[in-house]
């Protein structure tokens, strides 16, 4: 019996359908339904989480996230012009921290700030100043060498075209590279704040205080306070969700309208 | 910037600048792209440079705005020493316009923001002069309307115009054009060439790499014929092109001028 390719594929389409089907009936007979609704989906039991997820704990990975990343933009320009100088010990010492940042954990970074500094200097940080400079210190690493790149893929004769007007080498930098480079960076940074939004829950190691207790911290005592089964964190995961869904959209909308040519 | 470098900047428009190349050698690790050339230009003049692609015809002309550093030689340009390594080579820079194969406009820049950025951020130029000066110049090569537009959105032959405007804006001493038409659909070279005619009757001085003879017999003073580095034969346009008496220039313009020769002779 030949069959045709159109046939083939319409065979293999039945039989991946007929499989799916074959797995939900099966799901549906041996799942233990309530179970389940009072495991992950008791929604009633943790009615009084609301409104303080959000106002706070919301709010507060919002706050260490974007204070991480202000930080890390800044540190990450810094070491980015640092790795381009053509002063070798700059270079050298970008590419030091940047191996350093990216190839340990983050929690060793949130751990040495929230215990570390406080044993070795004294300073008490808040939950604010110790999450934000921990990702800060991390995503600069990251940010850099993105920026990096972005820099580098605007085309040469951009600057050239500057420096040949008579534009000082700082300057063709400043209004010609930097802005260029921006567009092309734009989607990566966004997939950045998507990372550091879910490592700000790495703060809960170091302890947190009810006011400054952020998603995952909600989540967790959660567990403890409404037993309601694991229904909290699936709050919580919610919540990243309505943080880093639109973000990842709104990267993959700019990584669309990429509006290089040439 | 500095106020010496205002007053500076405004010498220039004292009028079109000469140009003394002299015993200049340039090498990239071991190729030697410039063996040695002697050239001048007068100001007002107009000198297209031929020659095969890779006889370095792009790289004398970068060196004189110092886009590229020679390894030996002097050039001056008006009343800057290019080669001297005090140079204030940003402000001689502002006197030397440059043009592209590429055009190089800015791309996240409207039509009359690549014309204003320069004279505004560099020459402290308050914005209504610079846009004024913009326009005049957009005007002069016809795109006026097209000022708020984004280079992308224009024809390449509008993009290599709204670059010459743009170059015009600071006021130049002295024109350099690589390959202006090379990257153009030909319906556009026309528009192109007649700008840079225009602006060769106003008296500018030019240094034009082309491979458009025509244009090079009509509004070149001199045509200079460069081979593997070195000045092989220059003069009068007419004589260089309609009589030259070196075989290697024979040899390349015919193969220019009638390109469906080469099968044959090689
Ligand atoms: N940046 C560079 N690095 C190395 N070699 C170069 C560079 N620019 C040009 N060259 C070489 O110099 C020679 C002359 O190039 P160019 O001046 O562009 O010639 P033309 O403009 O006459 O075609 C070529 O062999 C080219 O490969
Ligand atoms: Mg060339």
């Amino acid at each position: 019996m030949a069959l045709t390719t159109r046939d083939r594929a319409r065979l293999s389409l039945g039989i991946q359908a007929g499989l799916f089907v074959a797995v939900l009936i099966a799901l549906l007979f041996i799942m233990d339904w309530s179970a389940i609704h009072r495991s992950f989906f008791d929604i009633e039991r943790i009615g009084p989480m609301f409104p303080d997820i959000i106002t706070v704990g919301l709010v507060n990975t919002l706050q260490y996230t974007a204070v991480g990343f202000v930080l890390g933009l800044l540190g990450g320009t810094v070491l980015a012009l640092m790795k381009l100088s053509s002063f070798p010990v700059y270079r050298w010492l970008a590419t030091a921290y940047i191996e350093f940042f990216r190839g340990i954990p983050a929690i060793l970074v949130f751990l040495a700030l929230g215990f570390g500094v406080s044993i070795a200097f004294g300073w008490n940080l808040t939950s604010l100043q110790i999450a934000g400079s921990a990702l800060g210190l991390v995503a600069s690493a990251y940010i850099a060498e993105t920026l990096r790149a972005g820099l580098q893929a605007v085309p040469k004769g951009q600057v050239e075209a500057a420096r040949a007007l008579g534009m000082p080498a700082w300057r063709a930098m400043v209004s010609i590279q930097i802005p260029q480079a921006f567009r092309i960076v734009l989607p990566p940074l966004t997939n950045e704040a998507i990372l550091l939004t879910k490592d700000s829950s790495l703060i809960f190691v170091v302890g947190l205080t009810a006011g400054a207790a952020e998603l995952t911290k909600f989540g967790r005592d959660g567990i403890n306070i409404y037993q309601a089964g694991l229904t909290p964190l699936v709050a919580a995961g919610a919540c990243y969700l309505i943080i880093t869904v639109p973000l990842s959209i709104l990267a993959r909308r700019m990584e669309h309208r990429s509006p290089r040519k040439k | 910037m500095t106020e010496p470098e205002l007053a500076e900047h405004s010498s220039a428009e004292d009028g079109p600048a000469g140009v003394t190349i002299t015993g200049l050698h340039k090498a990239y690790g071991d190729n030697e792209v410039l063996k040695g050339i002697d050239m001048s230009v007068r100001p007002g003049e107009v000198v297209c440079l031929i020659g095969a692609s890779g006889s370095g015809k792009s790289t004398l002309l970068r060196c004189v705005n110092r886009l590229e550093d020679p390894n030996a030689g002097t050039i001056t340009v008006g009343s800057f020493e290019a080669t001297d390594p005090d140079v204030d080579l940003d402000a001689m820079r502002r006197h030397i316009g440059m043009v592209f194969q590429q055009f190089n406009l800015f791309p996240h820049l409207s039509v009359l923001e690549n014309c204003t950025i320069t004279p505004r951020r560099v020459l402290k130029q308050p914005k209504e002069d610079a846009e004024a000066e913009a326009m005049t110049q957009l005007r002069r090569v016809g795109l006026e309307e097209l000022a708020q537009r984004r280079p992308d959105q224009l024809s390449g032959g509008q993009q290599q115009r709204v670059a010459i405007a743009r170059a015009l804006t600071m006021r130049p001493a002295l024109m350099l054009f690589d390959e202006p038409t090379s990257a153009l659909d030909p319906e556009t070279v026309g528009d192109v060439l007649a700008i840079m005619r225009q602006l060769a009757e106003a008296g500018m001085t030019m240094i034009v790499v082309t491979h458009e003879m025509a244009f090079a017999r009509e509004v070149a003073d001199r045509v200079v014929f460069m081979d593997q580095g070195r000045v092989v034969e220059e003069g009068p346009a007419a004589e260089v092109i309609g009589d030259p008496q070196q075989p290697r220039t024979q040899d390349f313009l015919r193969r220019v001028l009638n390109p469906t020769d080469v099968d044959i002779r090689d």
